[in-house]
Parts: structure tokens; C-alpha cells; sequence
């Protein structure tokens, strides 16, 4: 229960980044070039936006569902804890291609886009310990 | 109570993400300024941009179109940055559209050490301009950009380009290295820095800031034409 709790916490970090960044997309601000490299480049890249949809916005969509599907698993909704192990992976293996889309294709990091990185790794450790915490129990 | 408690919880964390996005992007400074600036009329109390003459740059600076056009647009410009790219198609287009009531200024605005050939490309496109084809340096430098810049030694590409625009190779290589190129780049850097360049690209018209978000075609052509109309030029 309380590896749920603290995934929804965890959740809610990666829900402001992605808002953040939803809202710097829209409004242009972060795609403009300044001193310090990184987000102009990745986030005016074509990796940015897909179908249309800033991929920002799909960040704050998972991450409210990883929010609300751990939430109710702290509460003790065992259909949501068996929701919440698919897409955390998920969420954890997109970031891993947007990491190497950075690393090798863009040749250039956003520090936001590393933070939420790290938000949906630690999100996957929290959820897998959950799982085998689940298994033991059962 | 235990029951819906979650819901209400995740209802509560729902409106708070929605309303903060929402907030913010309205409330994003010059988010609301994508009215056009008036030239020869006073300011609207409204109007969040005021107008900035900053000191002077570069001088004679990079200009295309009439000196007395009504819509007179500064662009502060780093040549490695990608919406810098992105923008120089768009400023072609409105180019061709508004013809002579449209003049554009091109400032140099390398940002280092964030983009490591952008100061070249600046050389480059300023030794270009002592022998008076900057704009076609200009023009093959951000339309090529992808081509140029995640190279580790740029210079002879742009040499390339050079000679590609019918310039004096070795003249081109005195100038780019020059004290007189890198002068003018440093003007018009400080003349950025007196307006509040931050980033690019930055772009000015009649001397007040266009919020970077009207920057697309579509916005740029109605403060335009609402800027043209407001001289009484149109």
C-alpha cells in the first residue's frame, strides 16, 4: 500500500514536468534558443509532437493515469494495481527511446525531458518491488 | 467514505492540473499581446509591449525591402538554432506577400557556447556581407542547417557555400577571421542585449517585441496586416 502511495507522489512530480513542458510547447517559450543547449533542440525536434499531439501532453495523460491507477491501489483496488504494472513499463520504455532519440539522433538532452526520465524509472523500481511484494503475499 | 475517497482525490489532482495548464498558458507573458503594434497611433492601454530603440548595432545593418516600409522587422538571429530555421521560410514567405511595406533587418545573435558553430556561422554570413552578398550566405547557411551543423569542422562548408555564391575565396578567408566581422557581430549582440534578447529567434516589429508564440505564418500575417492598416498603408 504504501509502495502506491508513494508511486502516486512520485507520479505527481512527473505530472507537473509534463505540464510544465505541455505548456511550454504551446506557448513557444521553451522552443526558443537561448544559452543554455538542449530543450530548443529536442522539443522543436519532429520527435516532439505526435499525430499532432505534443508528446508532452501524452506524458501528462500517463502520468495522471499512473497517478489515479496507484492511487486506487493504495486504497486497495486490485484492478489497479494490475493496470499500473503495464504502463509503467510502458512509460518506462518510451523514455528509454526518447533517451537514445537524444543521445544519438538529436545529439542534444533537455533537462526536463531527463527528469521525467527519472521520475518514470524510479516509478518502474516502486511498481516492480510492488509486484513481487504482491506475489509473495499471494 | 473510504470508497470514494480516491476519486475525489484523483478529481481534486485532475482540475488542479487542468486549471494550472490552463492558467498559465494564458497568463504566459505576451501570450495575450498578439495584437499588432500600432505605428502612428498611441498606444492601446492594453498594449504589454512597449517600444524599445536599444543602442545601435551593427551599422550599415543587414536590411532587405524599402527603409519606408510600415512594417519594419528586426529579427535577432542565431544561425545553429533550429527555430531560427523553422522561422527563415516563414519571413521568406512574408516577404513575398507584403513586398515593399515589409522590411527585415537580420541581427546577428549567436548564442554560445550553447551552439558551438554559431559564431562561424555568423563570420561566415558577415564575411559574405563585405562583399555584398550577405543575404545569400544568410539564406544558404539556415537552409542548409542540418547539413552543417553537427559537423565537427564547419569552415569548409561554408567555403563551399562561398563559392557558391560567386565570392573571392581568399578574400572570404581574411574577412571571416576579421576584426571588422567580429565587431559587427559584437554591435549587434549589444544592441540585442539593450532590447532584452534573451533567446532566439527574437523578433522585433516597428520596434516592439512579437511574443515568440506569433511567430508562426499564420499569426505573423495578421499583425502584418493589422500593423499596415494601422499606418494607413494598405
Amino acid at each position: 500500500m504504501k509502495l502506491y502511495l508513494t508511486a502516486a507522489i512520485v507520479s505527481l512530480a512527473g505530472l507537473a514536468d509534463a505540464i510544465y513542458l505541455t505548456i511550454e510547447h504551446v506557448t513557444g517559450q521553451s522552443v526558443r534558443c537561448t544559452i543554455v543547449a538542449g530543450c530548443s533542440e529536442v522539443l522543436s525536434s519532429q520527435y516532439a509532437v505526435v499525430a499532432g499531439v505534443p508528446l508532452a501532453l501524452i506524458g501528462a495523460a500517463a502520468y495522471f493515469g499512473v497517478f489515479s491507477l496507484a492511487t486506487l491501489a493504495a486504497f486497495g483496488y486490485r484492478i489497479a494495481a494490475v493496470l499500473l504494472t503495464p504502463l509503467v513499463l510502458l512509460m518506462f520504455l518510451v523514455s528509454l527511446w526518447l533517451i537514445y532519440l537524444q543521445a544519438f539522433v538529436i545529439h542534444a538532452f533537455c533537462q526536463f525531458c531527463l527528469f521525467s526520465a527519472a521520475v518514470t524509472t524510479t516509478l518502474t523500481v516502486l511498481v516492480g518491488i510492488a509486484v513481487i511484494f504482491r506475489r509473495k503475499t499471494t | 467514505m473510504k470508497r470514494t475517497l480516491p476519486f475525489i482525490i484523483i478529481l481534486v489532482v485532475l482540475g488542479a492540473a487542468v486549471g494550472s495548464a490552463l492558467y498559465f498558458t494564458r497568463s504566459t507573458p505576451g501570450s495575450n499581446s498578439v495584437s499588432p503594434s500600432p505605428t502612428n497611433s498611441s498606444a492601446p492601454a492594453n498594449a504589454p509591449q512597449p517600444v524599445l530603440t536599444g543602442v545601435a548595432g551593427a551599422d550599415p545593418p543587414h536590411t532587405q525591402g524599402s527603409p519606408n516600409a510600415p512594417a519594419r522587422l528586426e529579427e535577432f538571429g542565431d544561425f545553429q538554432c533550429p527555430p531560427c530555421g523553422l522561422f527563415h521560410p516563414i519571413l521568406k514567405q512574408m516577404q513575398s506577400e507584403f513586398g515593399d511595406k515589409l522590411q527585415v533587418t537580420f541581427r546577428e545573435f549567436p548564442l554560445t557556447p550553447a551552439h558551438q558553430h554559431a559564431v562561424a556561422a555568423a563570420s561566415a554570413a558577415e564575411a559574405a556581407g563585405m562583399q555584398g552578398k550577405f543575404w545569400e550566405m544568410h539564406d544558404l547557411i539556415y537552409e542548409h542547417q542540418n547539413d552543417w551543423k553537427d559537423n565537427f569542422d564547419v569552415r569548409p562548408i561554408f567555403e563551399g557555400y562561398a563559392t557558391q555564391i560567386g565570392l573571392n575565396l581568399d578574400r572570404f578567408r581574411q574577412d571571416i577571421t576579421s576584426e571588422a566581422v567580429a565587431q559587427r557581430i559584437f554591435l549587434d549582440g549589444k544592441r540585442g542585449h539593450s532590447m532584452g534578447v534573451k533567446g532566439t529567434p527574437t523578433v522585433f516589429l516597428n520596434g516592439r517585441e512579437v511574443p515568440f508564440e506569433s511567430l508562426p505564418a499564420e499569426k505573423l500575417r495578421v499583425i502584418l496586416q493589422s500593423t499596415i492598416a494601422a499606418s494607413g498603408n494598405r
